[in-house]
């Protein structure tokens, strides 16, 4: 728990890393150089923009520390057909009306082959038309997310909303006896379209859906929804209630003695969790996301050790809700694109090799994307938490992502 | 009967919360006239102080009491550097509130890196009674706050400081004629608001979990409850708090009635709650007690 202790020290060292890492200030962006160049073609040019500041900062630190982190492993093997990867970065602040203008300059200053980002919907849905039609330029959104985004050159690298569901609601209604389900959600488009299919499948596998609610994102007051969970006798919750709604949420719950009678399922709960809510109200809850840290695929466990050496003691670690699994599957899916165009970074070439592109190992591990669809197969991980870590209970290998056709 | 004592609990204990938020921001307003626009990061800080006594190993019961107290004394500082030049333009110091405000929140959302904690109660649980299973931290609150604005209340009418605070307040000339310094006072009258401010945060962040934004979740509602209540008086804001804090999860129960949950969804319960508020304004435009300052 004490692992991510902030001093005023460590605040200031912080906010100077910038400059010792190597990266220099580029009009209001960052650009890190590779530390070696390639006389004839010179660096790939990849922009990353997403939110360093704002709400949604957690997310974004860690998707921009992932991206450092796969670079400099292409660079440091050589970077791809023997060009380096130069990574540019934008801060898209949590603020879709300040990120336009942000990516309009990766597109048209910067001039970037590809732009990875983005994480919440109305940031993609915000910065997709200036990067894919205006901008004529490649686009990868990282993140679990909602589906339905069927924009062309628009890859989506993280977990849908089948993928999500498909495999842990039917674990739930036949391995745990979940029946009567509630379905207590932040009032987004998120948890709406979530849980539309997430109602077909437990309808589906001979469920219920006893309760469907949604409340303003910071609601802090759950007690009239947890005593109606109670009475209804729900005895699975599958919540989308988000911070800052959600620790009163859970504690509430916990508090009425809910655990007697039921578990609770959040599909973007990872290891950061536990720093949310507190542990014995995390304690038996599941998740199911494309990775988690105890997994036992080898690769995985390297790319963490690696990624907690680049960055010791970070408090942005690299897990599966914050979208790095998705940045690092799309930044290594793009390699692989480029290497499939023998290094043409034409927008439609590289996309078309985009569409095909497959690699055989990463985060949770091997991940292709579906041709024709915009988004990823890849392996899904239901677990369960126990005294503040995920015990990997059941796997499936290679979940299509049943979006877009 | 079982979920009419339920409701009675949660209502108590929501508006209890909302008591404890807005007495700092009522001392601060009624007594001096001045809107003190960042006092939900005085309340933020309060929540930090206990965090940061977690973070150093400290018991966090110890934290909660140390709260008011280190938030008082930054009270007092923000008092002495900003406010104090500011008596006359009450505009101006409202901004300046604001503005030491957002730098609070942005220095401490640097510091927690932008994430959400959560923080243990010292008294963590649940108490059963007739069956029913019910929230020790947040009785706790219910009886802290009970306890709290008594005291509040008896310092500020029986005694002698009190006596002087609201003297100085009610006609700062005569009050300085008759030597008393009206420059502490005021310093006095905003410290405590700021500590009252830092209890309250350290008491509720448990229920919510610590994040740079949890100020300003009440600040809306807390400046309501203000003109709910009435300024220029100490227990009308406290009475407007309590309205509110109650119609918050009163709204929220009233969808349990058969048939109302189909036309009232949570988000139109939260927005019924200030509506509500609006119409009992425009019927009390000087809010409920408007007594003694007119």
């Amino acid at each position: 728990m004490n692992d991510k202790r902030m001093t005023r020290r460590g605040f200031l060292r912080g906010s100077s890393a910038l400059a010792a890492a190597g990266w220099t200030a580029a009009g209001t962006g960052w650009v890190l150089r590779p530390s070696w160049a390639n006389a004839q073609e010179g660096a790939i040019k990849m922009g990353i923009a997403t939110d360093i500041t704002g709400a949604i900062a957690p997310s974004g630190n860690a998707n921009w520390q992932t991206a450092q982190f796969a670079v400099k492993q292409i660079n440091d093997a050589g970077g791809i057909l023997g060009r380096p990867i130069e990574l540019y970065l934008e801060d898209t602040a949590s603020d879709p009306g300040v990120a336009v203008g942000n990516v309009r300059r990766l597109v048209q200053q910067a001039e970037v082959d590809v732009i990875l980002g983005g994480i919440t919907s109305a940031m993609r849905e915000a910065i997709k038309n200036p990067i894919v039609r205006r901008g004529r330029t490649l686009y990868i959104y990282p993140q679990l997310y909602e589906g339905q985004e069927c924009t062309p050159h628009l890859y989506c690298t993280g977990p849908t909303p089948y993928q999500q569901c498909a495999e842990l609601l039917p674990y739930l209604i036949n391995e745990t006896g979940a029946k009567r389900f509630a379905m207590p959600s932040a009032n987004y488009i998120w948890p709406q379209l979530l849980n539309k299919w997430a109602r077909e499948v437990i309808e589906a596998n001979g469920g219920e859906v006893v309760m469907e609610d949604y409340f303003p994102l910071d609601q802090l007051e759950y007690s009239a929804t947890v005593a109606k969970i109670m009475s209804e006798g729900v005895d699975h919750v599958f919540n989308t209630v988000i911070p800052p709604g959600l620790q009163a949420f859970t504690k509430q719950l916990y508090e009425a003695g809910y655990y007697d009678q039921g578990s609770l399922s959040c599909v973007y709960f990872d290891e950061n969790s536990v720093h949310y809510v507190a542990e014995r109200e995390l304690e038996g809850v599941y998740s199911c996301v494309d990775m988690f840290h105890t997994i036992e695929d080898p690769f995985t466990q390297q790319l963490i050790a690696d990624y907690n050496a680049m960055f010791p003691g970070t408090q942005y670690r690299f897990t599966a809700g914050t979208a790095s699994t998705g940045m690092y599957r799309g930044i290594k899916l793009f390699e692989q694109a480029v290497i499939a165009t023998n290094g043409d970074l034409d927008r439609d070439a590289t996309s078309a090799a985009m569409d095909t592109a497959a690699i055989e190992n990463g985060p949770g591990g091997p991940a292709r994307m579906v041709p024709g669809t915009g988004h990823t197969e890849m392996n899904m991980y239901i677990a369960q938490s126990s005294g503040g870590s995920w015990n990997i209970i059941s796997s499936a290998e290679a979940v299509a992502p049943n979006e877009c056709g | 009967m079982d979920d009419a004592i339920k409701v009675i609990f949660d209502v108590a204990a929501f508006a209890s919360i909302m008591v404890l938020v807005v007495s700092g921001l009522a001392v601060i307003a009624s007594l001096m006239g001045i809107f003190n626009l960042g006092h939900g990061e005085f309340v933020l800080l309060g929540a930090y102080t206990v965090y940061v006594f977690r973070e150093w190993g400290l018991p966090i019961f110890l934290g909660m009491l140390a709260a008011p107290f280190v938030v008082g004394a930054f009270g007092a500082v923000v008092e002495r550097g900003v406010i104090r030049r500011l008596y006359a333009q009450p505009v101006i110091a409202m901004l300046a509130t604001y503005a030491i405000g957002l730098i609070i929140r942005e220095i401490v959302r640097g510091l927690i890196g932008g994430q959400y904690y959560a923080i243990e109660e010292p008294i963590p649980g649940a108490f059963q009674v007739l069956g029913l299973s019910f929230s020790i931290w947040r009785l706790v609150i219910i009886v802290a706050t009970v306890g709290v604005m008594i005291a509040a209340w008896l310092f500020l009418t029986r005694s002698t400081l009190g006596l002087q605070i609201r003297g100085a307040l009610e006609n700062p000339a005569l009050a300085r004629a008759s030597g008393i310094s009206t420059t502490r006072l005021y310093a006095l009258t905003f410290a405590f608001g700021a500590a009252l401010a830092g209890l309250a945060g350290a008491l509720m962040v448990p229920l919510f979990s610590l994040s740079a934004d949890l100020g300003v979740r009440f600040l809306v509602q807390a400046f309501l409850s203000v003109m709910l209540g009435g300024v220029g008086t100490f227990e009308g804001p406290l009475l407007g708090a309590a309205m509110i804090g109650a119609m918050v999860p009163g709204f929220q129960w009233l969808r349990e009635i058969p048939g109302v949950s189909d036309g009232v969804s949570p988000v139109v319960a939260e927005v019924l709650v200030f509506l509500t508020a609006l119409v009992i304004v425009k019927f009390r435009p000087n809010g409920l007690i408007n007594a003694g300052r007119r």
